[in-house]
């Protein structure tokens, strides 16, 4: 075995293309050359919360799934299933269990809900400092004034979107399928921000498994695990304006050199 | 060399505490708001309103901006590009941000 796998590395590549007679292009793009239509799409995508009340037609989601089928999985494992919901009175039932599952976790552990110096203030405190250090992901103080704006009433968590396509994951997935439902996920958003329709992810769709009722209605059984929602619909206005994001460190080898650009 | 000292690592700041965790502040500037209300629509914490004092109605963050997850939706739906953050998240101890440049608009290379 070893002997035939050396022999394939020493082969050239562009030998064996040349003599097949199938010697395929590459595309030269020079430097600082406008975006192409694939970055146009994903640099314009931005996570909608406001929607159009008008229904997305039927095809369109299904041309989203077709993408998210072929996204790339580890080992091709293809770890996914998907539930979409079109009745608004549906995502209004799933909305009303992810607010009772969010006045529940609010009461419990935001103690910035409760006076400085009360006692609700000091217990909920210590009981929301142990939680970060069992779950710190989860507890995150961003997300925490979500859950609270929730349980209060002041933030939808499907965002009275007309669609809601909830990402399924096989748990018996090769390697981490986590990643692949994101990666399926992003084909999906991205093919509908080319069809000019909003999308936004939404993790606190994960509160729907606190109610056995709506698993079992759902299909979200072993080995399958809820693992993210994504709300479609027209946007509102044209939210088009880019905004300056953040830049992250870039560690550069090349040339025996170790460079950090951002 | 660790990034996060062994005390960072450790703590998790009070999200009650404004010296250690401080939130994204959206600011409006009134000269440029035309009064659309489409800001106070597209935000999904509820915490832009309208109000009036004299002449036309403009937008305003309300007194708590709680809620405020930084979406910058206001931003990007602003035909006159009236709506601007002054402060970006920054956390204290383990949530401290790492390996973070100046914001930049996409580049070309």
């Amino acid at each position: 075995m070893a002997e035939s796998n050396a022999a394939i590395a020493l082969e050239d590549p562009e030998r064996v293309e040349t003599e097949a007679g199938r010697v395929s292009k590459i595309i030269e793009i020079p430097e600082g050359a406008a975006w192409n239509v694939v970055e146009e799409v994903m640099l314009q995508r931005r996570s909608i919360r406001k929607y159009k009340r008008r229904q997305v037609p039927a095809h369109l989601i299904r041309r989203m799934l077709e993408v998210g089928r072929y996204a790339p999985s580890q080992g091709n494992c293809q770890p996914w299933k998907f539930v979409v919901v079109r009745d608004a009175e549906m995502i209004q039932g799933m909305e009303d269990a992810c607010v009772a599952a969010c006045k529940k976790l609010s009461s419990a552990l935001d103690y910035a809900s409760y006076p400085k110096g009360s006692a609700k203030h000091f217990i909920t405190r210590a009981k929301a400092k142990l939680f970060n250090r069992l779950q710190p992901n989860m507890l995150h103080p961003v997300p925490m004034t979500v859950v609270t704006a929730i349980a209060e009433g002041r933030f939808a968590v499907f965002h009275r979107a007309p669609t809601v396509i909830l990402l399924l994951m096989d748990k018996r997935g090769i390697g981490t399928p986590e990643i692949d439902i994101g990666i399926c996920g992003t084909n999906i958003v991205l093919a509908a921000q080319s069809f000019g329709l909003g999308t936004c992810w939404v993790g606190f769709a994960k509160f729907l498994t606190r109610s056995p009722e709506w698993c079992a209605r759902l299909g979200v059984e072993p080995p399958y695990e809820l693992s993210e929602a994504i709300t479609v619909g027209y946007p509102i206005g044209e939210p088009t304006r880019l905004i300056a994001r953040d830049t992250h460190e870039i560690t550069w080898f090349e040339g025996g050199k170790r460079n950090t650009l951002y | 060399m660790a990034l996060l000292s062994k005390q960072e690592r450790r703590h998790f700041p009070d999200w009650d505490d404004p010296t250690q965790c401080i939130f994204h502040r959206v600011t409006v500037d009134l000269d440029k708001c035309d009064g659309c209300k489409l800001c106070t629509l597209v935000c999904p914490a509820n915490v832009l309103e309208l109000y009036q004092e004299s002449g036309r109605k403009k937008a305003r963050v309300k007194t708590s901006q709680r809620g405020c997850i930084s979406c910058n939706n206001c931003r990007a739906i602003c035909a006159n590009g009236a709506i601007g953050a002054t402060q970006a998240n920054d956390f204290v101890g383990y949530y401290r941000q790492l390996g973070r440049g100046t914001f930049a608009l996409p580049r070309n290379f």
